[in-house]
């Protein structure tokens, strides 16, 4: 009764396309809390997954282990064909450089401008970006996000939203092929949410990026997901297209879509 | 009988978190040992770091200094007149401050500055996941944060110190001429005479420990705190708490090091 | 940038002023402990040391001269403390000067002090070794004290014979009883006794402190520090002693002179012989009395002194009470 609906999985499409991001068996417990028990994933190029959760269902937790900010205590992490959990500071940093993080609470660094925030991720990484290459992506980004006027504010002057398109700004910097969204809609207004939401697609349209989105948002879930997987207790409990899982009969997955 | 068990609880809990406080903080040093000496080095980091920690620190500690250089005489003039030994009033400020009061003073209001702004600005950082950010844009941030913060502690400290002490003495000379008249040069000539090396470096020397202890305890706070505005509260508080308990440990310990070593 | 540039500077400012003072500090310490600059060694050896430690420092006639270097213990009645000295000196400090130890201020330090010697002498070099004067302290002070006792006490016996042979000279008593000799010579006699009567008092006086001093009255030897009444003392029994010289030969000068008035007298040569002699004689003796004078009188004020001295204060006020009760 563990996985009462078999992912469906276009078999030609994975022909085509290998996945960029595989999560196999992921095991990761705090003492004797069982967050995340054998955790399975897969997201292919250009796609846009949404991991549905309620708080505390090991959401977080997962999207962590993926970038290497924690350690699972068993299972792989496959992106761009490397096991994560394996790589050194140097490859992870190599891998990292390809794959944006936006923070379920902005993450924005307190004590530098906006220019500074993003400039941050160029200037530290192991690719070499010239002076003017920084300036100019820095500018272009703030763009891309609508907030090109707020380049010299400090993060504390800025509103909610605007906090989140920074930090939006500043995980597309690097131009990753990867976004990992932690929560993007979780305390913002419906009406702003809905913006960020917007801004997440225009995004993955322009630069050809594929997202991992946890969220319980049913909005984002909706209008951001090509597939959405449902996480209860630390499994992968259903799996699908929006579509399918509204007409799932399963309490526990019909709970989210009521 | 309950309550002796009650009691044997709370102390066994005591305990253990105590020591679990040590063996972190040892850890974390560790770890800061390892590090510190590693590539990637973050010198502007640590300029800036320096900056902020000693620099802008220099108007408060030259403040107390100074008053406490001129309390400290004219509280002390008083039983030195009753000595007869008013002249000698110059060269016991000089001992006193440049041996003991001006780096264990200085020390403390550094711990209540530094090591509270370092545990406040580690905590928020963490709790806001800022330090996370930075581990996946490709920057150590133990490197970036913690080493470069405790070496600015460790170096500016015994700056601090020296130009606290500095500044002590002037405030001892103002406060020596409010009852009195002593030309400048006297006075320094004065302090001077009756200073040994014995008594400068290993003051000097500590004040490096001194420093150290108020970066690594305050990043070790900040670095660990918990979740929640909360912890980074708690953070800020133990950070000024532990280090300045520790400041005096070590004192206590530069004594006896330097009575063994018989420099005193 | 600019802003970055500036706070580059605003830190650079920081750390040399600190590390400034700290070279300050150190540098003036060095330089007090004669680390700096040229210098050179000078050694002398004492009995003992009274406490000196390497570092105090070395005086001349007053002047910061340089710091102990080291102390080594040569046998058992020597030690030897190496000086350095600042090269300015090697002018200035002769082979003959004398090293000694002495106390800084009332608790203070224990320093070396160089005087020079007024007897001219090559400079010292280095490495040379200079003499050294015994120092004063406070049981070598009493020691001296007795001593000088000693001697006060044989004086004031020598002077006590010489006043009592003037004052039972048969001669004399009947040269004063004669009224076939001059008025003024008679004076001159005459005080010449009261002077010698002067005399045994003060020789009393001196026997008195003497005994007292011997019995340790007092908490005189604890507390005797002052060399300056050693020394007074000292020129007191001079004094003492040139008087009672003094008063040896009048004696024997009054004896000629009262026999060469009685042969002319008795052989009745006349008061005319008598006077020449006496306008000789008597400037002569005149002379001696004034100095005995002088000399009784120095000690006088000498031993008030003495008697003012607060070291020897309580002895005369018992002394005085003891006096009181006899009454």
């Amino acid at each position: 009764m563990d996985q009462l609906i078999k992912p469906e999985i276009n078999e030609d499409n994975q022909e085509l396309n290998e996945p960029v991001l595989k999560i196999q068996n992921l095991f990761k417990s705090f003492g004797d809390n069982h967050v995340l028990i054998d955790f399975n994933l897969e997201l292919k190029k250009g796609e846009s997954v949404v991991v549905l959760g309620k708080s505390g269902s090991g959401k977080s937790v997962m999207i962590k282990c993926v970038v290497g900010l924690l350690q699972p205590d068993k299972g792989s992490v496959i992106m761009f064909g490397k096991n994560i959990p394996e790589l050194d500071d140097e490859e992870l940093d190599r891998i990292r450089a390809k794959v944006g993080f936006l923070f379920q609470g902005n993450a924005l660094y307190d004590s530098m401008t906006v220019r500074e925030n993003l400039e941050f991720p160029m200037r530290r990484t192991w690719i070499q970006f010239s002076q003017e290459e920084v300036k100019r992506r820095v500018v272009e980004t703030l763009e891309d996000v609508g907030l090109a006027h707020t380049i010299d504010m400090m993060p504390a002057e800025l509103s909610g939203g605007m906090r989140k398109r920074i930090a939006l700004a500043r995980t597309l910097i690097l131009r990753p092929e990867i976004i990992l969204y932690d929560e993007p809609t979780t305390g913002l207004d419906p009406i702003t949410g809905k913006e960020i939401i917007e801004l997440m697609n225009e995004i993955q349209e322009k630069y050809n990026t594929s997202s991992l989105i946890i969220s319980h948002d049913m909005k984002c879930v909706q209008t951001a997901s090509d597939r959405v997987v449902v996480l209860i207790e630390g499994r992968c409990y259903a799996m699908g297209t929006y579509k399918e899982l509204t007409q799932n009969t399963d309490p526990k997955v019909n709970e989210f879509f009521e | 009988m309950l309550t002796t068990a009650s009691h044997k609880k709370v102390l066994h809990q005591l305990n253990r978190s105590f020591l679990n406080e040590v063996g972190g903080l040892s850890r974390f040093a560790g770890r800061f040992f390892n590090q510190a000496f590693r590539p990637r080095y973050e010198i502007a980091e640590f300029i800036r770091q320096c900056f902020v920690i000693g620099y802008k620190s220099l108007p408060l500690i030259g403040l107390t200094s100074f008053i406490l250089g001129l309390v400290l005489t004219m509280q002390l003039r008083p039983s030195m007149v009753s000595y007869g030994v008013e002249s000698q009033l110059p060269a016991i400020v000089g001992i006193a401050v440049i041996r003991e009061i001006g780096p264990v003073i200085t020390a403390l209001i550094f711990a209540g500055k530094i090591g509270s702004s370092i545990g406040a600005e580690l905590g928020s950082m963490r709790v806001t996941e800022q330090i996370d950010a930075m581990e996946v844009s490709g920057t150590n941030p133990f490197k970036y944060l913690v080493v470069t913060r405790v070496l600015a502690a460790t170096l500016m400290l015994p700056i601090l110190v020296l130009l606290g002490d500095a500044i002590s003495l002037f405030g001892s000379w103002i406060g020596i001429n409010i009852r009195g008249a002593t030309s400048f040069h006297l006075y320094w000539t004065q302090v001077f005479d009756n200073l040994a090396f014995t008594d400068v470096l290993p003051a000097f020397f500590k004040s490096f420990f001194f420093g150290f202890a108020v970066g690594i305890i305050g990043c070790f706070k900040g670095y660990n705190s918990s979740k929640g505005t909360e912890g980074v509260g708690i953070s800020a508080n133990s950070a000024v708490v532990v280090s300045s308990i520790v400041i005096f440990i070590l004192d206590l310990l530069a004594v006896q090091v330097t009575d063994a070593l018989g420099l005193n | 940038m600019a802003k970055k540039v500036v706070s580059n500077v605003k830190l650079g400012v920081f750390v040399l002023a600190g590390l400034l003072f700290l070279v300050i500090l150190l540098y003036m310490i060095g330089k007090n402990r004669n680390l700096f600059g040229s210098n050179y060694v000078l050694k002398a050896r004492f009995e003992n040391i009274q406490g000196l430690v390497t570092g105090n420092n070395v005086r001349f006639s007053g002047i910061q001269a340089g710091t102990v270097k080291r102390i080594d213990i040569i046998n058992d009645t020597l030690i030897e403390v190496t000086m350095v000295i600042d090269k300015k000196m090697s002018k200035i400090i002769h082979k003959n000067a004398v090293a000694s130890i002495s106390t800084e201020g009332l608790v203070g330090n224990k320093v070396v002090n160089i005087s020079p010697s007024k007897i001219p002498d090559a400079l010292a070099k280095d490495d040379d070794i200079l003499p050294v004067k015994k120092a004063v302290n406070t049981d070598e002070i009493m020691e001296t004290l007795y001593n000088t006792n000693s001697d006060v006490a044989i004086i004031a016996a020598g002077l006590r014979t010489t006043v009592e042979r003037i004052n039972k000279s048969s001669a004399l008593w009947n040269l004063l009883n004669d009224e076939s000799i001059p008025e003024n010579i008679r004076i001159s006699f005459a005080s010449i006794r009261s002077t010698t009567g002067k005399a045994v008092k003060i020789a009393d006086d001196l026997d008195k402190i003497i005994l007292g001093v011997k019995n340790g009255e007092g908490s005189l030897g604890a507390i005797l520090k002052d060399t300056s009444l050693v020394k007074n003392l000292n020129d007191a029994i001079l004094t003492i002693n040139k008087v009672g010289n003094e008063a040896d030969s009048v004696t024997v000068e009054i004896n000629k002179l009262v026999k060469g008035v009685h042969e002319d007298v008795s052989q009745g040569k006349g008061t005319v012989n008598a006077l020449l002699k006496d306008s000789m004689m008597v400037k002569k003796i005149e002379a001696s009395l004034d100095n005995i004078q002088k000399g009784t009188d120095g000690f006088n004020s000498n031993m008030e002194a003495l008697k003012h001295n607060f070291l020897f204060r309580g002895y005369f006020r018992k002394l005085e009470k003891q006096k009181k009760k006899a009454q």
